[in-house]
């Protein structure tokens, strides 16, 4: 049997900080990704990373933007520390080799972003997620840490009311393994493949926040989803909230600079979920250009500019969409983008079951509460994946022996034979993209009881389809027929969470907006949403928000 | 923009192979009717949706930024997400996709990738810090927008391996790096936070720096424009000037460099014994008595060529350019 005292799943930016703080602190570390640790999701982070570093600038402006920013869902006591640690965060990555882009007295330049009050995102060109994952691994090859590369997970292995470690299986060979832990710390990012129209990698499936949950840990405020104001038209390629921060500015079918009328302060600078709900309109109101879009514009920045610091942008407009941000102006309409639910953990990174352990994308601590603010995610994933490594570190120098045992194995395994001994079922990628068209049109930027109904009789009609899915490809070598099946379960099962939370939360909040409650309502909803596994479905309960020194006032940008 | 687009036929032809499962290599046939827009990706992507699950191979972000998807498209080193199928129906006809190359197959269109990663290990790709000068506590290291100039396009590579896989050198000899690694090298040696540069370039001219063939197949294949061939040149430079010629390849360059000077043209006899000293002479001897043989011109010394005064006046820009660089 294969052990460790830590195991973390997902190699992204906060797998691979936790898993170096819990190494640095003398412990045996494995860590596991079903992708090498360099082609994870975080590397295609654009736009930036915030801190407060600036002389005009202070940590308590940055809290102030966080908690204003989620709508005030978020946690104010995490948000402080998270805001707190962003200098030191930031200065830690350069110091392992981050390669940043400077101002002309060699500092970090920083730009303006979305919901920000000052210009604190630092950056790299539109590269900042590649820069810092480069940057992390580079540094965490110094370290003795065993990786599990190209592994699946399949469970979290829960006995004796404590975590025991986790099956997976080597992608090379599919023999189901164990591997014991006294602390697993999932950090698989999120699971955007919900949607048809994401941002989001092809592996974005959930396969850990899924795992937790069907071994009983709670997931919080699910219902809240992010959609980025501009992707691009048919490929949904993240278009960075920098080109705005830089100075671009969306305009409508008759020319007007429309985010007026919507953030007459901030215009294209406003929050996420308010830019967004304000394309929809445009384009819901015939103001959008003929396909259902609006445009995003850069030409005015010029050509040097575009170039050096939208480097990766001018590619992407230029390959996905056939039109050169130099000359022309970029046709853009908002995406699903970012998942605010995941596993619910404190600020420690502990989820609710001992020894199980959460960060980034996959975990809510909660610093975005119902909205996020661009640049911060990836801070998060570093100040929480850090904390998470210690947590666990701590909670195994006194933590006895686990075992994966034979039958904690089994279901898994019975699991992958039903789906490789079927001869007739369903394809697994026909239910995706039904999934997807569902989620694309009921599960939107605005929602209806109505929507939200149908959305979840559809889920649920294709849950029961899926104890039909099949596995065509016999090879145990490298069989993505089967990992799309096993993902397929990972997205239906967290799909339904979302519109379960969605049905229940009456009011308009953040990325959260109902069109028959269309007012915040603090009274009755600033609460958190935690949703458990049962044999029937979700089971939703609440927790209070921490807040400090905030109180609720209206959002205006 | 793309929008008005007539759909055509795309005939594609992909490698097939499961060795750990038997069978022959083959090509199987599928064909789609997609825009000339749309990358490669998205068409085999389909083909699994649609026609074929069994098809394998790696993908992830589709936005040529994980670096997962390098293939050979028409036996060219590509990521398959960058890659739209129009252009490569133009010119081939249909699109031939193969497995990457120097690297062991798994299945149909994944390989093995610890050749490439085992080669990168090997620069010691993190900053190597002297412990005497520590990172500046509780701030940031300064670095001048020159400064970062220097990395030129290095941070954009990605690790997708399309230049290793098109790297003839690779094939030829174990013993060569590989153009990512050495490009990755090079930003280590450029950054002013590292202070290994001499360990750095002492160590990599003995293996193998010098072994890269100048043929810029890694520059063509890259699809972020990384230019791995032009930081190896770089590299080379840099060792040159830090430590002079210490190996055959650079003494090489060094006696090119002042055969041309002196005579405009290259005295082969003497780039020999520049090159392996006389000990190489020596061995060289049969090999020059066949030469001597065949063409005794190439054995004297050449005379100067007509015109080395121009020679010698790009020469003494290059070295005033040189010491305004410096």
């Amino acid at each position: 049997m294969l052990k460790h005292d830590i195991v973390v799943v997902g190699a992204g930016l906060a797998g691979q900080r936790a898993a170096l703080a819990a190494a640095r602190a003398g412990h045996d570390v494995a860590l596991v990704s079903k992708l090498h640790p360099l082609r994870s999701h975080s590397g295609a982070a654009q736009g930036g990373i915030n801190a407060a570093v600036g002389k005009e600038d202070s940590v308590e402006t940055h809290i102030y933007d966080t908690v204003k920013g989620s709508d005030y869902l978020g946690d104010q006591d995490a948000i402080e520390f998270f805001c707190q640690q962003a200098g030191p965060t930031v200065i830690e990555m350069e110091h392992f080799g981050t390669i940043f882009s400077r101002s002309d007295d060699g500092s970090l330049a920083r730009r303006a972003f979305g919901g920000a009050g000052f210009p604190r995102t630092i950056y790299a060109a539109d590269r900042t997620g590649l820069a810092l994952l480069q940057g992390i691994y580079e540094h965490l090859g110094t370290e003795t840490i065993r990786i599990y590369e190209e592994w699946f997970l399949l469970s979290v292995v829960v006995r004796d009311g404590r975590v025991q470690g986790i099956s997976a299986f080597d992608r090379r060979t599919l023999k189901v393994e164990g591997i014991a832990a006294k602390a697993v710390i999932l950090a698989t990012g999120p699971f955007g493949r919900i949607y048809g129209r994401t941002t989001n990698a092809h592996s974005c499936t959930g396969d850990g926040v899924a795992a937790a949950y069907r071994a009983g840990a709670a997931l919080k405020d699910m219902e809240f989803v992010q959609f980025h104001p501009t992707a691009l038209m048919e490929s949904s390629i993240l278009i960075t909230e920098g080109a705005r921060g830089e100075g671009g500015i969306l305009k409508n079918v008759n020319g007007e600079r429309f985010m007026a009328r919507y953030a007459p302060h901030v215009l294209d600078l406003a929050s996420r979920d308010v830019v967004s709900r304000a394309i929809v309109t445009e384009v819901k109101e015939g103001r959008g250009f003929p396909g259902g879009f609006v445009h995003l514009e850069l030409m005015h920045l010029g050509k040097e500019k575009i170039e050096s610091r939208l480097q990766e942008i001018c590619d992407f407009s230029r390959t996905y969409a056939g039109v050169d941000p130099v000359t022309e102006p970029i046709p853009v309409y908002p995406a699903q983008h970012y998942m605010m639910g995941g596993i619910s953990t404190n600020m420690k990174g502990e989820a609710s079951i001992p020894g199980l352990y959460a960060a980034g994308e996959a975990a809510c601590v909660s610093i975005h509460g119902a909205n996020r603010l661009g640049g911060n995610s990836l801070l998060e994933t570093l100040v929480f994946g850090k904390q998470a490594g210690l947590a666990a570190a701590e909670f195994v120098a006194s933590a006895p022996d686990t075992e994966i045992r034979a039958e904690d194995l089994e279901k898994e395994t019975a699991h992958i034979q039903q789906l490789w001994n079927r001869t007739e079922g369903e394809s697994p990628r026909a239910l995706r993209t039904e999934l997807q068209q569902t989620m694309d049109q009921l599960v939107g930027i605005y929602r209806t009881p109505e929507e939200l109904f149908r959305a979840l009789r559809q889920v649920r009609a294709l849950q029961e389809r899926y104890r039909n899915v099949r596995v065509i490809d016999r090879s145990t070598t490298y069989n993505i027929d089967l990992t799309d099946a096993l993902e397929v379960g990972n997205l239906l099962t967290l799909a339904e969470i979302i519109v379960v939370g969605a049905i229940a939360r009456t009011e308009s909040r953040g990325a959260h907006t109902r069109l028959d409650f269309p007012a915040r309502d603090d009274k009755s909803w600033m609460k958190h949403t935690l949703a458990h596994w049962t044999v029937n479905g979700p089971e939703l309960s609440y927790a209070p928000v921490a807040y400090t020194r905030w109180e609720p006032k209206e959002r205006v940008y | 923009m793309f929008a008005d687009e007539k759909l055509i036929t795309v005939p594609f032809d992909v490698y097939r192979y499961d060795p750990a499962h038997g069978g022959e290599p083959r090509y199987q046939h599928y064909e789609l009717r997609l825009a000339p827009h749309t990358p490669i990706l998205t068409g085999l992507l389909r083909i699994r949706d649609e026609m074929d699950p069994t098809l394998t191979l790696r993908y992830s972000c589709r936005s040529a930024i994980c670096g997962s998807c390098a293939m050979l498209v028409n036996s060219k080193s590509r990521l398959a997400c960058h890659t739209p199928v129009g252009p490569e129906v133009k010119e081939h006809g249909r699109i031939v996709v193969d497995p990457m190359r120097n690297q062991p197959i798994l299945r149909d269109l994944v390989v093995d990738q610890q050749p490439f990663w085992s080669r990168y290990e090997k620069m010691e790709p993190h900053l190597i810090l002297d412990p005497k000068h520590p990172m500046p506590e509780g701030q940031t290291t300064a670095m001048s927008p020159a400064q970062v100039e220097r990395f030129k396009e290095t941070p954009r590579c990605i690790s997708c391996a399309a230049c290793f896989s098109a790297c003839p050198a690779v094939e030829a000899d174990p013993a060569f790096p590989g153009p990512m690694a050495l490009a990755k090298l090079y930003r280590f040696v450029v950054d002013p936070r590292d202070t290994a540069q001499t360990h750095r370039l002492q160590k990599i001219q003995t293996e193998g720096l010098w072994l890269c063939l100048r043929c810029h197949l890694c520059t063509e294949a890259c699809p972020k424009d990384v230019r791995p061939s032009e930081r190896i040149r770089d590299l080379k430079e840099l060792a040159v000037q830090a430590q002079g010629g210490t190996e055959a390849g650079s003494r090489h360059a060094i006696g090119f460099l002042h055969n041309i000077e002196e005579r405009g043209t290259l005295n082969e006899l003497k780039l020999v014994r520049q090159t392996s000293g006389i000990g190489g002479l020596a061995a060289s001897l049969p090999q020059g008595v066949r030469i001597w043989r065949k063409k005794p011109e190439l054995t004297q010394s050449p005379p100067p060529i007509e015109g080395l005064d121009q020679v010698k006046k790009i020469y003494s820009t290059l070295k005033d350019d040189k010491s305004e660089e410096s």
